[in-house]
């Protein structure tokens, strides 16, 4: 170990720098408080330091004090160097933070014990730093992986409907696989009305509840071969393949009717509304699924406006 | 504080000789080393004593008497540690039972400098 000693007294500095060198240890002698507590404060401090409870500028307790008042990962190691009979000074250094003591005229079994138990405690708090260090670097990996995952994932995790990424994937898929079909695809734009308010005014859990309440309406009103997204937010679309063109006025009324009978059951603390955009697809003429959202998302956003002018 | 005199051994070897476990081969004899630094100190800490007690300077009197009793603990200077914790100790450091100590420390000085020169030749042969 790196060992610090700060002791006026020629003497007793000579016999413990000579055993400490003896026993393998790195030394550094100081005299004084000051020059004790610069040594402490250089790159590569001692981790072990010794120190006199007398000295003449700064005491060994003073010094230790100050020490742990700060705030450091790596605390040094404080033996205080006390006289023998004086248990004031004792107690009153080990209330300073000292971490162990020694008794003057020194005793160099007891020394020795002392710097062992002293390695014994540096090596734990190193193990326990290094534990810390790879628990935060697998955390960070574990991090890493769940968002690789997320991007990965097709499903939203609140409602357990398609995310964005799914939708685009099926009903993509869908649209290349069609284009020959001589059946149109309807694509249902669906956005929430006053979900902010929800969260606004009852928190949001309430704004959870109401995004998955939505979600189980669009499940009963849709058939399960029929694609339902959560695209993000208060956003849902609905790709309705191989349907008949006379199917869309019953749909949405169905859509329409279940969303009524939610509004009416009396144990919600909130009403839901939906802007609804419905755009019919003919695969024969475009694959780009994206294009056909953004039509849709039009038609919805048309739909909103007049909703709002409809209220006011 | 009471001292029991141990006029007959005024050092105790056997404190000194455990210093040899510090020895590094082939570097100068450690123990001899510590004798050196000690009959270099004590005398000084004497004048300083002295000078002390003259001047009523209690706190500087209470720490010369505390270093000589340290050296002299570690050194196995039994008499003169147990003295020099009596004076470190006494309520004024500088009275005429201050001087009376002193006195003592230095005749007992005397015969402890003749035994630790006894030892530290007997170390250089």
């Amino acid at each position: 170990m790196k060992i610090l000693i700060a002791e006026d007294d020629p003497i007793s500095c000579r016999i413990l720098t000579a055993n400490l060198k003896k026993w393998g240890h790195e030394v550094v002698v100081t005299h004084n408080g000051k020059d004790a507590w610069q040594a402490l404060h250089t790159q590569g401090a001692p981790s072990v330091a010794i120190l006199d409870r007398v000295m003449p500028d700064v005491d060994g307790i003073e010094i230790c004090r100050q020490l742990r008042r700060e705030k450091t990962d790596t605390p040094v190691h404080v033996i205080l160097l006390t006289s023998l009979n004086r248990r004031e000074d004792l107690l009153e250094g080990l209330e300073a933070g000292a971490d162990d003591y020694l008794t003057k005229p020194l005793d160099t079994h007891e020394l020795r014990a002392r710097l062992q138990s002293a390695g014994r405690i540096l090596e734990l708090q190193e193990s326990l730093r290094q534990r810390v260090r790879e628990l935060e670097a697998a955390v960070a990996e574990r991090k890493l992986a769940e968002e690789a995952l997320r991007n990965l994932s097709l499903t939203d995790q609140l409602t357990g409907l398609y995310n964005y990424r799914g939708f685009l994937n099926l009903a993509g898929h869908h649209a290349k696989t069609s284009r020959r079909s001589k059946h149109p695809s309807l694509l249902i734009y669906a956005d929430m009305d006053g979900l902010k308010e929800i969260n606004d005014t009852l928190g949001h859990r309430a704004g959870s509840m109401a995004i998955n309440a939505v979600a189980d309406i669009l499940r009963r009103t849709f058939r399960d071969c029929d694609i339902v997204a959560r695209l993000g937010g208060d956003e849902f679309a609905v790709l309705v393949p191989n349907f008949q063109k006379t199917e869309t006025r019953n749909l949405l009324e169905r859509l329409e009717r279940n969303l009524r009978r939610y509004n009416e059951e009396s144990s919600h603390e909130f009403t839901i509304a939906l802007s609804v955009g419905a755009v019919e697809i003919d695969h024969q003429q475009s694959v780009n699924i994206e294009d056909h959202m953004a039509r849709a998302d039009e038609v919805m956003y048309r739909e909103k406006r007049k909703r709002k002018k409809d209220r006011q | 504080m009471s001292v029991t005199p141990t006029a007959t051994t005024p050092v105790d070897l056997e404190v000194l000789a455990s210093y040899e476990d510090a020895q590094v081969e082939g570097e100068p004899d450690f123990v001899v080393e510590l004798i050196d630094l000690y009959l270099d100190q004590v005398p000084r800490l004497f004048d300083s004593l002295h000078a002390a007690i003259e001047n009523n300077d209690r706190a500087t009197a209470k720490r010369h008497a505390h270093s000589l009793r340290g050296s002299s603990g570690n050194l196995g200077v039994l008499h003169i540690a147990a003295v020099a914790g009596e004076l470190e100790h006494l309520d004024n450091p500088c009275g005429t039972s201050a001087m009376t100590l002193l006195q003592n420390l230095e005749s007992e000085f005397r015969r402890v400098k003749e035994v630790l020169t006894a030892e530290r030749q007997r170390r250089s042969r």
